[in-house]
């Protein structure tokens, strides 16, 4: 059975948890996207956007001189490469195009990196749509860089002031803006998070990633790999990245969490750290206290500075089709540097914690072959890393 | 007391509810009997009483802001019932708990409404809990005899509406507007509207909440509905008085004046 099923869960994850006014919304965008799933005019509109505009395919990357240092046969999926420099392209192209085709006159996203919000104000500009972008005013003083690029492009950038002023809170008001203006507006969520349909929708614009990635590592080494390495926050690459094997039994995946300052601190791994709980829409593991109460998280990448994660990644783990594991700010810096120095690579800081689980891998996985998902360039860390001193 | 005696209590004196929202722990743990208290001598008719969350998804920056300020007295769900204990038998009007969802999942249900049972809890009011997502809850709800209310919105369409109208209990949540909680301009013929025809199918009261924050839109309302929940107004009224002298008294007179 292919899941979600019809009310949105993953084995037991998932769902649709909201306030009765945005029932009425979810099921026009879920009436709206199934038929235009078959659409032959969309597929064909959005495949030549993605190829033409966004750059797609993206190479497949054999890193010779790290896979020498580490004793692995690294490839690394080019998603760093797309245009407006991350993932979150393939899915805001996807959803815009939807929103144009469902006759939205505006569009509103969350961000938190800053990467979703500059490619959905990219895809709305291109389409000719409002945009207006919630983003926490912490996020906006890391992340000046995308901030500028987003005004620039036409998009409001709105701050959010409540809260820990970072994504969390950012896409809490997104949903408010959402239910208070639901006839015209088109909420373009960035991550497989969310109520049903979104955590559908959003992996399956992203699922380009791995069906690509398949066909490559099997024209150039005529095997599937041993292992799929991504990064997650909410989830959204990862899962684009890994779906597509998911029958694939031999090949194990790994998602890649932030642990944020570490040993006992403050962290941003909802499935190393937490347990299952009801936020923002939907059934998944979040990071809570005793009470129900949604933690604070903490990571040094903005794009996975989030207490809570996608539904799928809970099912994942719930069956063990996936592995979890946690990364600190401080060995993300590492993997930032590592990529940087052996292949001339500045990543993003989310997929540097992909990165630095490298060496771990490498510890037990000595000659295996190895893809990680490069989900995003790094200009946009240069402010943070430059306070590190590296 | 039961939220069906009240209504038909209120009935038989002519008379529309007037419910007030409050949140525990707000401004303090120790203020909260003490609203309570005032509330019901000021003439409301049923206590809509917040526990806190983290996320509140539907509510506008006041109620955000309450909350926020509830959360860092470290309050819990036990703390919320024992508190209400102390005032248990002081208490005569009806009283609802409105939350999100996660706090009761994590107490799980079946504990949540035994302890809400014990603690004179007439019905409850979960706003990220949709009637899809809801049969553990109405069953629960059921055995220990407490009412699950549930909302009807403006965006809500017929074929949900006699459902939900089916399975509310006590009286059914009118959301006045698509938005979220906080004063608001209303439209009455769109509300007097959609409260007809709810009324059409079904006998449970209808209570319109959201946006009302002053006596004339009380009065208006209350024409043509059930009853009124005012939230925003009244957290509004406590965050800018309670430092004062004779607070308590501000208040009891400010709600009276309001349904007046």
């Amino acid at each position: 059975m292919s899941l979600p099923d019809k009310k949105g869960y993953f084995g037991s994850f998932g769902g649709k948890f909201i306030p009765e006014t945005l029932s009425f919304c979810l099921k026009e965008l879920e009436d709206a996207y199934r038929n235009i799933k078959k659409d032959k005019k969309f597929k064909k509109e959005l495949k030549t956007l993605l190829d033409e505009y966004a750059g797609r395919p993206t190479p497949l990357y054999y890193a010779h001189s790290l896979s020498d240092y580490l004793g692995l046969k690294v490839y690394i999926k080019r998603e760093d490469l797309l245009h407006s420099g991350a993932h979150k392209i393939n899915n805001a192209l996807g959803q815009a195009l939807l929103a144009k085709f469902m006759g939205k006159k505006r569009i509103i996203a969350e961000t938190g990196a800053g990467q979703h919000g500059v490619a959905t104000a990219t895809a709305a500009t291109l389409l000719g749509i409002d945009c207006e972008v919630y983003m926490g005013q912490e996020d906006m003083e890391r992340q000046k860089a995308n901030v500028f690029r987003m005004r620039i492009l036409g998009a409001k950038v709105i701050p959010v002031t409540i809260g820990t002023k970072t994504l969390k809170e950012a896409c809490s008001q997104a949903f408010r803006d959402w239910v208070t203006n639901v006839s015209d507006t088109y909420y373009l969520l960035g991550s497989v998070v969310g109520p049903h349909p979104y955590p559908k929708i959003v992996r399956d614009f992203q699922t380009v990633i791995g069906k690509e990635t398949r066909k490559q590592i099997l024209a150039a080494r005529g095997k599937l790999p041993d292992y799929l390495v991504a990064c997650v926050g909410g989830g959204s690459n990862a899962i684009g990245f890994f779906h597509p094997f998911y029958k694939d039994k031999k090949v194990k995946f790994i998602g890649v969490e932030a642990a944020g300052f570490g040993q006992g601190g403050l962290s941003a791994a909802s499935l190393v750290k937490g347990k299952p709980g009801v936020f923002q829409g939907s059934k998944s593991y979040i990071l809570q206290g005793k009470d129900g109460q949604v933690k604070n998280a903490h990571s040094i990448a903005p794009g996975l500075d989030y207490p809570g994660v996608g539904p799928e990644h809970s099912f994942y783990k719930s069956i063990q089709r996936a592995d979890y594991q946690a990364v600190s700010d401080k060995q993300a810096l590492a993997g930032f540097n590592l990529l940087s120095r052996f292949e001339g690579i500045i990543p993003a800081l989310e997929p540097a914690h992909a990165v630095y689980y490298l060496k771990k891998l490498a510890k037990f996985g000595k000659g295996k072959t190895v893809i990680l998902c490069l989900s995003g360039r790094g200009d946009k860390d240069l402010d943070i890393v430059r306070k590190y001193n590296l | 007391m039961r939220l069906e005696d009240k209504f038909k209590q209120l009935n038989q004196e002519g008379k529309k509810a007037f419910i007030a929202y409050f949140p525990f722990g707000f401004p303090k743990i120790a203020y909260t009997n003490d609203i309570f208290l005032a509330l019901q001598k000021g003439g409301v008719d049923i206590i809509e009483f917040g526990f806190p969350f983290s996320d509140p998804l539907a509510d506008g920056p006041i109620i955000q802001q309450a909350s926020a300020c509830a959360l860092k007295q470290k309050i819990t769900v036990d703390s919320f019932f024992d508190n209400i204990k102390k005032i248990k038998k002081d208490i005569k009007i009806p009283m609802v708990v409105m939350s999100y969802y996660n706090p009761v999942f994590q107490y799980k249900l079946s504990n949540f409404f035994k302890k809400a049972k014990e603690n004179k809890i007439s019905g409850t009011i979960l706003v990220d809990l949709p009637f899809e997502e809801s049969n553990n809850y109405i069953g629960e709800a059921k055995r220990f005899d407490i009412d699950p209310i549930f909302f009807i919105t403006p965006t809500t369409s017929a074929k949900r509406v006699k459902k939900i109208a089916k399975n509310s209990k006590g009286f059914i949540y009118y959301v006045s507007i698509t938005g979220i909680t906080g004063p608001k301009a209303l439209k009455y013929s769109d509300i007097s509207l959609h409260i007809k025809n709810i009324k059409k199918i079904t006998k449970t009261p209808v209570c319109v909440g959201f946006g009302i924050h002053n006596h004339q839109q009380v009065k208006k309302i209350s024409s043509f509905s059930d009853g009124v929940i005012v939230g925003s107004e009244i957290v509004n009224f406590i965050d800018k008085h309670y430092k004062q002298k004779n607070f308590l008294k501000k208040l009891e007179d400010h709600v009276r004046r309001l349904r007046s």
